[in-house]
């Protein structure tokens, strides 16, 4: 056999099927996902938040417009 | 006080939050599905804190139908509409679940289904709110609603001891369940902090719907002057 011709076959082959690197690509593949659903998690619920914060700032603007206007049409009257 | 109570539950969830991040992540790896099996530290969190929320929704809503309470109303109006976020949280970290061991986002099965369904008759209760104008007849109404909804929520949990499902038996509570015990306590540590966040959120929503309450009132007084 002539191995110097086939040492670059083999090891193109080792390259194709290595279990470990196989393995490795999985859980990487898989990290990945766990990375990709903690911030989902945290969009959605920091996005909701933000709402809510939004909304807070409204709300206190509604009340104290609505407040200056019954003091003043009490004024009025 | 109140704001000194929510401020207080909100750094303390954090704090969970960040500390127990650790010890989740020095957790060894499931032998099935490497890393990805740490979304459950999220996913059934999000999914008790909602379906907690639920329930507590449809005791605010029996209670606003005896006693014409609006609080009661106030209440469940703040624990559905969080819950609801808590919700999407769970079916989406679900589906990115299911990508990666099932290979596809999602699949019409029991327990998915019924937990989406579960989102949709939530979405529709706070629809439901827009559309009425007259306070007690929303108020009423809405309550009538919620307790329909809440049917859904015995049958999402159920779901996976009914019937033959894709989505993984119970492994709390359950004879069949192996779920090793520092699992446990991280996943216990999470839902502590997942309680805290809702409660801090609802209790933020509750006054907001209350303060909502009294500017509907000197709206009114204003029209009437």
């Amino acid at each position: 056999m002539n191995a110097p011709l086939l040492m670059p076959l083999a090891t193109l082959l080792q390259g194709q099927y290595d279990p470990i690197r196989d393995e490795i690509g999985r859980l990487q593949r898989n990290f990945q996902g766990l990375i990709w659903g903690f911030v989902a998690a945290w969009v959605i619920l920091m996005l909701y938040t933000a709402m809510i914060v939004v909304r807070e700032r409204k709300i206190r603007r509604e009340m104290e417009r609505l407040k200056n206007m019954v003091e003043d049409a009490e004024k009025k009257a | 006080m109140r704001q000194k109570v929510i401020i207080g539950m909100l750094a303390l969830a954090a704090i969970i939050f960040v500390r127990n991040l650790y010890a989740i992540s020095v957790l060894p790896d499931e032998v099935n599905q490497g890393q990805i099996f740490r979304i459950i530290f999220f996913h059934v969190p999000a999914a008790a804190a909602a379906m907690t929320g639920s329930a507590v929704a449809l005791i605010a809503s029996v209670l606003f139908l005896a006693k014409k309470d609006f609080f009661y109303d106030s209440l469940a109006v703040a624990v559905t509409e969080v819950g609801l976020a808590f919700l999407a949280v769970n079916l989406v970290t679900g589906s990115i679940w299911a990508r990666v061991i099932w290979g596809v986002w999602w699949a019409w099965d029991p327990r998915l289904t019924s937990a989406l369904i579960c989102w949709i008759l939530y979405a529709g209760y706070l629809i439901l709110r827009q559309a009425l104008e007259e306070p007690t007849q929303r108020a009423t109404f809405a309550a009538v609603y919620s307790i329909f909804a809440f049917t859904d929520v015995p049958i999402v949990y159920f779901s996976i001891r009914w019937w033959r499902t894709i989505h993984p038996q119970p492994v709390f509570f359950s004879k069949n369940g192996s779920f090793p015990p520092d699992w446990g306590r991280a996943l216990g540590v999470n839902m502590l902090a997942m309680f805290l966040f809702y409660a801090a959120l609802t209790m933020i929503r509750l006054r907001q719907e209350q303060t909502q309450r009294e500017i509907d009132y000197l709206r009114r007084t204003a029209h009437a002057i």
